[in-house]
């Protein structure tokens, strides 16, 4: 799944967006995870990870914390969202400390994520880059309504939906941080940026 | 899969603002809604959002194989019995420091076909795998990702007959190559690229130095193609940590 590579939008918003992920190796590292996936709930809160949730339970922006603590299985998969490098390098060093064996990602615009890694001293491995989109993009929304959707790498936010939300903002019967949040609860991993969100809807609701 | 019951629907269309992509349709003649079930990617957003005041819309038995499968990966919530990955999901780069599934002067080609708002029907996924293999790259077997389950042969990437009009949110075509062969693979790319009906993604996973560095993309300058500025960095902590 590359659902966190494929962003789209201003990349002087992109670089205020930064997803971090935890995972296990089928067959390899992948059994009673629970103590481990607790110390990444444990960085992430004291890091203040905006977002973050298990695609088993979903978001915190829809569930409470014991509520996604009390449902991690060893099929959990834990992901989230920072909206600032200083909080990544904090995370990353925290992750290297407690050594859990776990693999860990980082997602972002490369200019600010290496030099993050550098930072937290740890190195990276492998790299999946993002070349782009390819195709009939001629059928594909309007680049603010992707923006935004692009932040659920699963698609399950609706183009309409955003739509909705934009002209209910722009009527002035919701703020942009509401419209963001009934956004990001379409989202079941815990890595839509309703932070980002928010300042793409306050940007563009009169365009 | 999803149906709309016309008995509860009053055409109130509330329904069609949650659809992530447009299959709801609205029948001015009978003022009632429907599901375009060529369309529907049966992704279930609708019905986890219980959209419809009147709860029209139900759920019923996905009747076939393919019908599952097209649920299971349009939808993160299920977990693919195989892959044992949510959703459409594959291991790719987020467990190469562990798996090494990704070795030194190898090539990792992850499409990720669809994009929110334009699905993906199988016929064009399976025109992108073929030429993929067909230019020399590995593609993955279905232990790894869940496409691989369709393949008649992963020698040649076709997906079999019965699936290819199957309407998903979105699919991951995964192989991998060896460096040289990289610049063939994206003149195939920028071939088929022209001969589908919907669009990708495109991701390429390589080893990289300790400064986050390969040399692998000097090709992209000579085909016209942006350097990414984007990308999914798997930072080393996954143990053991293959080194290969």
């Amino acid at each position: 799944m590359t659902h966190s590579l494929h962003r789209s939008g201003d990349i002087e918003s992109q670089k205020r967006d930064f997803c971090w992920f935890m995972y296990q190796t089928k067959g390899i590292n992948d059994k009673d995870i629970k103590p481990k996936a607790l110390e990444f709930i444990a960085a992430a809160e004291v890091c203040g990870s905006e977002n973050w949730g298990d695609v088993k339970t979903g978001p915190i922006t829809r569930f409470s914390v014991k509520e996604i603590k009390d449902n991690i299985t060893d099929k959990s998969r834990l992901r989230g969202v920072f909206t600032s490098r200083e909080q990544i390098v904090d995370f990353l060093r925290i992750m290297k400390e407690k050594d859990t064996g776990m693999s860990v990602v980082a997602t972002g615009v490369l200019s600010e994520v290496i030099p993050a890694c550098k930072e937290a001293g740890v190195t990276p491995h492998s790299i999946n880059y993002s070349l782009g989109v390819w195709g009939k993009k001629d059928n594909l929304p309007d680049e603010i309504t992707l923006s935004i959707t692009t932040m659920c790498g699963h698609h399950m936010i609706p183009p309409k939906f955003v739509k909705h939300v934009m002209e209910q903002v722009g009527k002035g019967r919701m703020t942009p941080e509401v419209g963001a949040l009934k956004l990001a609860n379409f989202c079941y991993c815990g890595i839509f940026n309703h932070i980002r969100c928010a300042d793409i809807i306050a940007e563009n609701i009169d365009k | 899969m999803a149906v709309i019951n016309k008995e509860k629907c009053t055409g109130c269309k509330i329904c069609q603002t949650y659809c992530t992509v447009d299959a709801i349709i609205y029948d001015g003649d009978n003022h009632k809604c429907y599901i375009d079930q060529n369309r529907c990617t049966e992704c279930y957003v609708c019905l986890r959002q219980k959209v419809c005041p009147r709860e029209a819309i139900e759920s019923i038995e996905l009747d076939n194989f393919y019908k599952q499968f097209q649920h299971v990966i349009s939808d993160p919530v299920e977990n693919h019995g195989v892959t044992g990955v949510t959703g459409r999901g594959t291991e790719e780069v987020k467990t190469n420091d562990v798996s090494g599934r990704v070795k030194k002067g190898e090539v990792g080609v992850c499409i990720d076909m669809g994009r929110p708002g334009m699905g993906v029907f199988l016929r064009d996924a399976s025109k992108v795998a073929m030429a993929l293999a067909d230019v020399g790259v590995e593609l993955l077997p279905a232990e790894h990702t869940p496409l691989g389950a369709l393949m008649k042969d992963l020698k040649t990437g076709e997906l079999v007959e019965e699936c290819l009009d199957y309407h998903l949110l979105s699919v991951i075509v995964e192989g991998k190559c060896q460096e040289s062969q990289l610049k063939d693979v994206l003149v195939t790319l920028q071939k088929v690229e022209k001969e589908i009906d919907t669009v990708f993604s495109l991701g390429l996973i390589l080893r990289v130095d300790e400064n986050g560095q390969t040399e692998a993309m000097s090709c992209l300058d000579e085909l016209g193609i942006p350097q990414p500025y984007r990308g999914k960095v798997n930072v080393g902590l996954g143990r053991p940590l293959c080194l290969d």
